[in-house]
This record gives structure tokens, C-alpha cells and sequence, in this order.
């Protein structure tokens, strides 16, 4: 770790120039991975990632760059270097850092690098061996383990000192089945802020059934017919749709450039009224959390819409001052190779007061989407499309068959006012959200919705 | 570093043999938002694979503390973690091919002694030139991404390859408005010769984009022709790319498997892999594994000839590598549908009733590369007597891409890279599944 005194002379080297704003990012992070695909351990793989990151700033005018050197003198190097883009007479006073501010939260039981790798195996195995004996139809199942322990120092010119430990576990299942003609996949990754106790908050074998039996059902699925209709979205990962349409529409990073169709909408109504959205960095142990944001704020919990009137974005520092706000905590980052900005933590719909059985019944004709695939945003337009993972028709207010080969299209702002019915069974699900700041873990969440019309595009044509 | 002392070390402690990668880059990223120098990055690093085989399984492990004094920590990290892998498959470190192709010009020394004035300045250019040609133009951004590439591969069995490459992109990003509907766009070039890049050719093509969709509905769904636009074309090749994959062949998840000798495309296809290509970042004399890499036809005149193999899968199949062993599996260089003849205006010119597709969004999401099915959101137009009606968008194309290259009744002669090297011409498809009201 490099030392204070080394910090506060990289960011004095940085300010002896017109920028009014220096920070460091120091970054060490153990990860550990296993791969097992047909029946044998295939991959083992630690990986140490170390770096340190400088960002100089003058107004929302900033430059980044980042090194991996190991003599720390190349940092005060990189500082100085960039200082050049600010040329002219120095505006900051002589800074000195504070006491080094710890976060306490999210506490880990069993931290990764005192687990035997022999036991994070056999988790491995077990995952593989209940996603295999769902069915007979599974022909290929492949199980990836990743654990991490990323830590952050983070400095800078605004009174920041800070130090977190973000430790991070993912099991991902993914079970492909076939029937000797076709295959279809299925895909669940639960994961947290845990170490290896994570594996005592829920069921292995469940959590590896699960991806088996969305392949199994798809396999046996019909062509998903394609039109405009209604479609009732289901809890959990069901809540990407609202991360993808809406969620990055309320980041800085395209709302302070006037490019996010909410840009100035503060205020206004933007959904129905039984529609309430959080972004919430703070839930214990939870995916997207952290005690400290990628620049060193603390991290909140943001209510994005409340009773369907936008209440506030996402803001990171640089993007703040661009549109004259404060930050909300909300700049991230993947790694020392990105600078920051406003991103997700852990967002999520809040429960409404409709129940799911209500919800299918007052569906005469439908999609109900079960389990979401992974889908993408065009921030300008508000364009989006979702794959259906899991789908099926809803015929007189019930359940009907399963169909596949769906996508959702539409965009965020008619979407969000076409919420007619929210349910009360909220829950979260894990994700890699990617954007300008590279791939960090994400929360998405809802509890299960209807959106009352929709384009739905499918294979079968029009129904 | 001298790695000699790690190889040492390595073979006292019982690996059988050990090899390293370490690639160091130097990266710069300029971005100019309306007028503004918005980004302007500058990086330096390096990181290291290290590979050994202990007991005839491969243990691995990355990292970017390179340190000679950590050479004992690795070679037990090596043995850790071989001991836990239990797959019987043969593993390789690789002793060198007999010969290697001189590839030209994949460096070049002006790139990186230009001043970073003079790429700023170009960046501002773009961004004005892109901002003056329409009134409906909202925000402009430009941007600049040059990097400059060191790759050095030795093992204990005496390979000592080293490669120097460096690559520019240059390109543009608009959003356009006109009353309520707001319409983006991307376009840009590569190459690692500044003087390549057409600045008024990057900005209007990305500004023609933006506006010419302005105003773009949906359409009533049913089947229609379809004229498929390069980039678009590009895009969904990328999403099938893992067929032609030998591991994916051999895994069972790849529609392709015990596929070669027969026609698998309308005989006007031909897919290609070419590690030869000039000014292309992809291109080199050999793969991560040190093996030559060669020119191959993967789709011949519309006929599967084969697969793309490392070492690994290479020695499944009793055949030998064709140098497409990268980041531990298996990867093209430079991909890419032939070029046809057909010229991309005289395409369009002779459709009846159809759609043009710019582009397609959500590949990463909306494909299985498995089936080859996709169901994708689409922009585009609507053709009517070879002439555009009108703008589309919120539509989803779907159909399963082995079908889609059966019923390929044209290729321009307009092929196009994507960001990742994976490229087409335009391709016209006689039906696809079009959805909208």
C-alpha cells in the first residue's frame, strides 16, 4: 500500500497547476476463479490485479490516467504528467490528508483467501451435480466460482481518505438441455458481499435446479407469438428492465449532458403513481454494495421515483458540478483502469400493493415474462430490448404454455407510465451491469409488475 | 525480466515445463463532447500469464505484481493450481513452429512520436465538422483511442516470440432531435496511420445516420426481404462466431459439429480468418499459445471446411492448430464474411417491398449460440420500388442465423469491421420474421 505521505505529494504535484480538484485510487484485489464443465474441474485461476489511478480536474473538466508500476514514484510521475493538460497559475492550497476513515458494514465471517481451495470445489461439484440430476434431458451443465477481496484506498483534494474492503462471491449455473434435435440453456448466478458463508444463506442444489429447469421448460417451449399486448413481469431479475430503461437514463453520466430523456424532469411525473424506484448502495451484504462509493462518499440510498414523480438521479462528483448538484454517492468503477462515474448499487421497484394471483387473473391475454434474460439501453432515445429467458402465454387470466424466442421492446418512458399493476413479493437479483466505467456487480429487483402494452417480437409471427 | 531464473526454479520443484505472457500496453483516450475536451486518459500497463504443467494437468495464474522476488510464491501457486484441476485432456506447453509469417507493418513508429496536440486537435475537428452539418444534430462527441501493444511469450522448452503492434480509432457519436423524437448514432475508423482517417467521411456518415431515422415508426409484422447492412451484418456474425469454434464443437454447443464437407450457406458465402490483414490490431505471426498463426476459408463457396483449433482441441481431433489459441481458448483474428460483387445502392435499388437494416441491438442478450436463433431490435427502413419510404425502428427481426445465410441472395461489395474485427458486406436475405404493431 503506498503511504499517506506519498499520496498527499502526488495530489500537491497535481494541484501545482490550474486544476482545482486531484484524487488517487489505489487498488489491490485478489480474485480466485474455478471453472467445471463436463464433469471435471477444467480451470483454477487466482489472479492479483494491482494499480493506482489519478484524476485531476479543473470544473467537470478532467484527465485520468492510471499505472500498474510498482515503484511508487511513477505515481507522482503520472501526477505530474497530467497536471500538464491544466496549465497556469495554481489554485489550491498546499493539502494535507486526515486520519484514514474505515467503513464497518457488510462484515465477512470467512474471508476467501483462508478457504482451502479444495472446499470451494467441492461447492462446485454439488452445484453440478443437482443441475445434472433435474432431468435427463440436461446434456451439459458448467458451474463458474468466483470469489473476491478488492481493496481501495482512496485520497483526494476534497478531505478524502478513505479505506474499504469489498469482498464479493458469485456461483454461476448455467445447464444447456436437449432433446437430440434442439438445446436450449438456462442461466442462474446467485452471488453477495459475503466471503465463503455465503454458501450457509441458501441452497446450493436449489439455486443449480433452478438453471435446469429453465432449460428443460424452453426446450419443450413454443414459438413466443409477436404483437403488442400486455405482459406481467416477475420478481427478481425481472427488475433489469427497470435497471436498462430507466435506471441509466437517471446516471450523471447522460443526464448532466442534457442525453437522457429525464434530464430536467426533476419533479415531474414520469410513471404512474403506484410506481416507486430506489437505488440503494447500503443494504447489508447485498451485491452492489459498499461502505464508500469509487471516490471515496459514502453510500446512500436514493429514491429515484416516489409515487411515480422523479425525486432524485444517480450523481457522481464531476458530473455534479456540471449540473450544479452534490454527489449521492453513486461514482463507481470496475478497476484502477476506469475513472469513475454515477452508476447503480443495488436498484429495485418497491413492493405496491397488488398481489401475483391478482395480477395473472386481471390478465386476459399476455406475456408473463418469468425469468428475464439480459437486455441493453440506447441512454439518448430511451430504446430498449429484453430477452424472455422464461416465458409464457397468459390465456383468460391464467398461466398457459411456455414460449420462447421473445424480446421485449420498447422504451423507458412509456414503459414506466404503462406500469398499471405492482405486486408486493419485491425481490433482488445479481447482475454485471457494463457501461463507461467498465463492468461492476449490480442489484436489480421488483416485485412482480404489469405493464399494460407492449411490443413483444417473436419468431411465430402476429398473433 | 529475466524469466530463466522462474524456469529454473520451476523445473527443480517438478513442473514438467512453464511459459509466461506478459503484455504491456500504453493507451490513450480523447473524447471532445460539444466544443468540450471531455475525457482525455492516459494508461500504462502490464500483466502476466504464467502456465505450468505439474503431473500432466495445467496450472495457471495472472498477475500484474511482476517481481522477480515473488518467483517462489508462483511456482507454488502453479502446483496449487494444477493439483485441483481433473480434466484428462492433454495439455501443451508449445515448443515453436518451424516457421513464422514476416507480418508488416502492425507498428508504426509515427503513431507514437505524433505530438498529443496534434490528436486532440484532430479529435475538436471531427467533433466541428460532425456539429455543422445539420441543424438537428443535439450533441456531437468525438474520440480518439490509440493503442500501442508489447507481447512477450517464453518457456522453459526455449519459445521466445516477441510481437509490437499499435492501432488508432477515430470516430463519432450523434444524437439528433427533431420535435419529440430523438434518434443516436456510431461511426468510426481504424488504422494506425493518422493520415487514414477520412474526417468528413466519419462525420457525415455518422450525422446521415442519426437524422435519416428521425421520425422512425414501427411497421406492420410479417415476412419481408431484407436488405442487411454491413455493421449489422457484422454484428450478428459476432454473436455465431463461437460455431465455428472447435471447442464449441467439441463441447456439443455448436450446430456446426460433424458439419464439415457440407453445404452449410447459400454457395455465394465464404467466411474467412485472416491474421494477415494490414493495419489490424488482431493480426500477427502467432497466437497467445506461441502457435503460427494462418489464412483460412472456415466457409468455402457456402461448404463448412473446418473449424478453428488451438492446441488443445487440435489434438482431439487428430489435426494441428490453426493458430486461433487466444485467452486460454479459442478466438478468431481478423473475421469476416467475403466481399461480394454486388454494389450496396444497387442492392437496395432492386427490392420491390422491403426493409433495410441498419442495425441490431441486444446481440449479446437476444442470440443463442447454440440454436442460432435470435429475435433482435432493429432500425431500418421501409423500401418500397427500390426507393426508402420511410424511417423504422422498435422492431424485432427474428429467425435462426444458418437459415439466414441459406437464404443469402446477394453480397455487396462494401465489407466493414466492427469494434472487435469481426466484419461483413451488406447481405441481402430473401425472408426474415419482422415484427412491429
Amino acid at each position: 500500500m503506498l503511504e499517506k505521505q506519498l499520496l498527499e505529494r502526488a495530489i500537491n504535484t497535481a494541484l501545482d497547476s490550474s486544476a482545482d480538484f486531484a484524487e488517487v485510487f489505489v487498488e489491490d484485489k485478489k480474485q480466485s476463479s474455478i471453472m467445471m464443465q463436463s464433469n471435471t474441474v477444467e480451470q483454477a485461476v487466482n489472479q492479483t490485479i494491482y494499480g493506482v489511478g489519478v484524476r485531476i480536474a479543473r470544473g467537470y473538466h478532467s484527465v485520468y490516467g492510471y499505472t500498474n508500476s510498482q515503484n511508487p514514484e511513477d505515481v507522482v510521475s503520472l501526477a505530474k504528467d497530467l497536471a500538464k493538460s491544466f496549465e497556469g497559475e495554481r489554485v489550491r492550497e498546499t493539502i494535507t490528508l486526515g486520519e484514514l476513515k474505515k467503513g464497518s458494514s457488510h462484515q465477512i465471517k470467512r474471508m476467501p483467501h483462508t478457504v482451502d481451495m479444495k472446499e470451494k470445489v467441492a461447492i462446485v461439484k454439488r452445484a453440478n451435480e443437482a443441475a445434472r440430476a433435474y432431468s435427463e434431458e440436461i446434456k451439459q451443465v458448467s458451474i463458474s466460482f468466483m470469489d473476491y477481496v478488492q481493496n481501495v484506498w482512496i485520497a483526494s483534494s476534497e478531505d478524502i481518505y478513505v479505506q474499504d474492503q469489498r469482498v464479493r462471491t458469485r456461483l454461476g449455473i448455467h445447464s444447456v438441455a436437449s432433446d437430440g434435435k434442439e438445446m436450449q440453456s438456462g442461466f442462474n448466478g446467485p452471488g453477495g458481499h459475503y466471503g465463503f458463508e455465503f454458501y450457509e444463506t441458501f441452497s446450493v442444489e436449489e439455486a443449480a435446479k433452478e438453471a435446469s429447469r429453465i432449460a428443460v421448460t424452453m426446450l419443450h417451449a413454443d414459438e413466443c407469438p409477436s404483437g403488442v399486448m400486455p405482459v406481467v413481469i416477475d420478481n427478481g431479475f425481472g427488475g433489469v428492465i427497470f435497471h436498462e430503461a430507466c435506471g441509466h437514463s437517471l446516471e450523471a453520466t447522460s443526464v448532466a449532458k442534457n442525453a437522457s430523456v429525464f434530464s430536467g424532469k426533476q419533479g415531474e411525473q414520469i410513471a404512474n403513481p403506484i410506481v416507486n424506484a430506489i437505488d440503494d448502495g447500503t443494504i447489508e451484504n447485498a451485491w452492489g454494495s459498499a461502505n464508500f462509493d469509487d471516490e471515496g462518499h459514502p453510500q446512500q440510498r436514493r429514491q429515484l421515483i416516489k409515487d411515480g414523480v422523479l425525486n432524485s438521479y444517480m450523481v457522481d462528483y464531476i458530473n455534479g458540478k456540471r449540473m450544479k448538484a452534490s454527489s449521492t454517492g453513486s461514482g463507481r468503477r470496475e478497476s484502477y483502469r476506469f475513472a469513475p462515474t454515477s452508476r447503480m448499487s443495488n436498484t429495485y421497484i418497491d413492493n405496491g400493493d397488488s398481489n401475483f394471483d391478482e395480477i395473472i387473473a386481471a390478465t386476459e391475454f399476455g406475456l408473463y415474462a418469468k425469468k428475464m434474460g439480459g437486455g441493453s439501453v440506447n441512454p439518448s432515445t430511451g430504446d430498449f430490448n429484453f430477452a424472455v429467458m422464461e416465458g409464457y402465454m397468459i390465456r383468460d387470466g391464467k398461466i398457459s404454455e411456455p414460449v420462447k424466442g421473445a424480446t421485449l421492446v420498447g422504451t423507458g418512458k412509456d414503459a414506466l407510465k404503462k406500469i398499471d399493476m405492482v405486486g408486493n413479493n419485491l425481490l433482488r437479483a445479481q447482475g454485471m451491469c457494463g457501461s463507461l466505467s467498465g463492468s461492476i456487480p449490480t442489484d436489480v429487483g421488483q416485485p412482480t409488475l404489469r405493464i399494460s402494452s407492449m411490443t413483444v417480437g417473436g419468431s411465430k409471427g402476429a398473433n | 525480466m529475466n524469466f530463466e531464473q522462474l524456469f529454473k526454479k520451476a523445473e527443480a520443484k517438478g513442473i514438467e515445463s512453464i511459459q509466461i505472457y506478459l503484455e504491456e500496453s500504453q493507451q490513450i483516450d480523447l473524447e471532445v463532447f460539444k466544443g468540450d475536451l471531455e475525457k482525455h486518459q492516459m494508461a500504462d500497463s502490464r500483466g502476466l500469464t504464467v502456465q505450468g504443467i505439474y503431473k500432466g494437468k495445467m496450472g495457471k495464474f495472472k498477475t500484474e505484481i511482476i517481481d522477480e522476488k515473488l518467483f517462489d510464491q508462483w511456482v507454488d501457486d502453479i502446483i496449487k493450481s494444477a493439483s485441483l484441476i481433473e480434466s484428462k485432456d492433454e495439455v501443451f506447453i508449445y515448443e515453436g513452429s518451424d516457421k513464422y509469417e514476416e507480418v508488416e507493418g502492425l507498428y508504426q513508429e509515427d503513431l507514437e512520436t505524433t505530438d498529443i496536440k496534434e490528436k486532440i486537435d484532430l479529435v475538436f475537428d471531427l467533433e466541428k465538422r460532425i456539429s455543422k452539418i445539420d441543424s438537428r444534430v443535439d450533441i456531437s462527441e468525438a474520440f480518439f483511442h490509440q493503442v500501442r501493444k508489447r507481447v512477450i511469450i517464453q518457456n522453459s522448452k526455449g519459445l521466445n516470440l516477441e510481437k509490437e503492434l499499435n492501432h488508432a480509432v477515430l470516430g463519432g457519436h450523434v444524437v439528433a432531435r427533431e420535435n419529440d423524437d430523438s434518434r443516436s448514432s456510431y461511426e468510426f475508423e481504424h488504422s494506425n496511420v493518422l493520415s487514414d482517417f477520412n474526417l468528413d467521411e466519419i462525420a457525415k456518415n455518422c450525422v446521415d445516420k442519426a437524422v435519416s431515422l428521425l421520425g422512425a415508426k414501427s411497421i406492420k409484422s410479417g415476412k419481408y426481404e431484407v436488405v442487411l447492412q454491413n455493421a449489422a451484418s457484422a454484428s450478428l456474425l459476432a454473436a455465431y462466431m463461437s460455431m465455428f469454434s472447435a471447442e464449441s464443437v467439441q463441447k456439443g454447443m455448436s450446430k456446426l459439429a460433424n458439419k464439415v464437407g457440407e453445404n452449410i450457406a447459400d454457395n455465394k458465402i465464404s467466411i474467412v480468418d485472416d491474421p494477415f490483414r494490414k493495419k489490424s490490431p488482431k493480426s500477427g505471426a502467432f497466437d497467445d499459445e506461441g502457435v503460427r498463426t494462418t489464412y483460412k476459408e472456415l466457409v468455402s463457396n457456402g461448404k463448412l471446411t473446418g473449424y478453428m483449433h488451438n492446441l488443445k482441441t487440435a489434438k482431439k481431433a487428430d489435426t494441428t492448430s490453426t493458430g486461433n489459441g487466444f485467452r486460454g481458448g479459442i478466438a478468431p483474428t481478423n473475421f469476416h464474411i467475403a466481399n461480394g460483387d454486388v454494389a450496396y445502392d444497387e442492392a437496395v435499388s432492386k427490392m420491390e417491398k422491403g426493409i433495410i437494416i441498419t442495425d441490431l441491438q441486444g446481440t449479446h442478450s437476444g442470440t443463442n449460440p447454440i440454436s442460432g436463433d435470435f429475435s433482435l431490435q432493429a432500425n431500418g427502413f421501409y423500401v418500397e420500388d427500390g426507393k426508402i419510404v420511410k424511417p423504422l425502428a422498435l422492431i424485432t427481426v427474428a429467425g435462426n442465423y444458418l437459415t439466414l445465410l441459406n437464404d443469402v441472395t446477394e453480397i455487396c461489395n462494401d465489407l466493414k469491421f466492427g469494434f472487435s474485427f469481426i466484419g461483413s458486406p451488406s447481405l441481402k436475405i430473401s425472408s426474415l420474421a419482422i415484427s412491429g404493431e
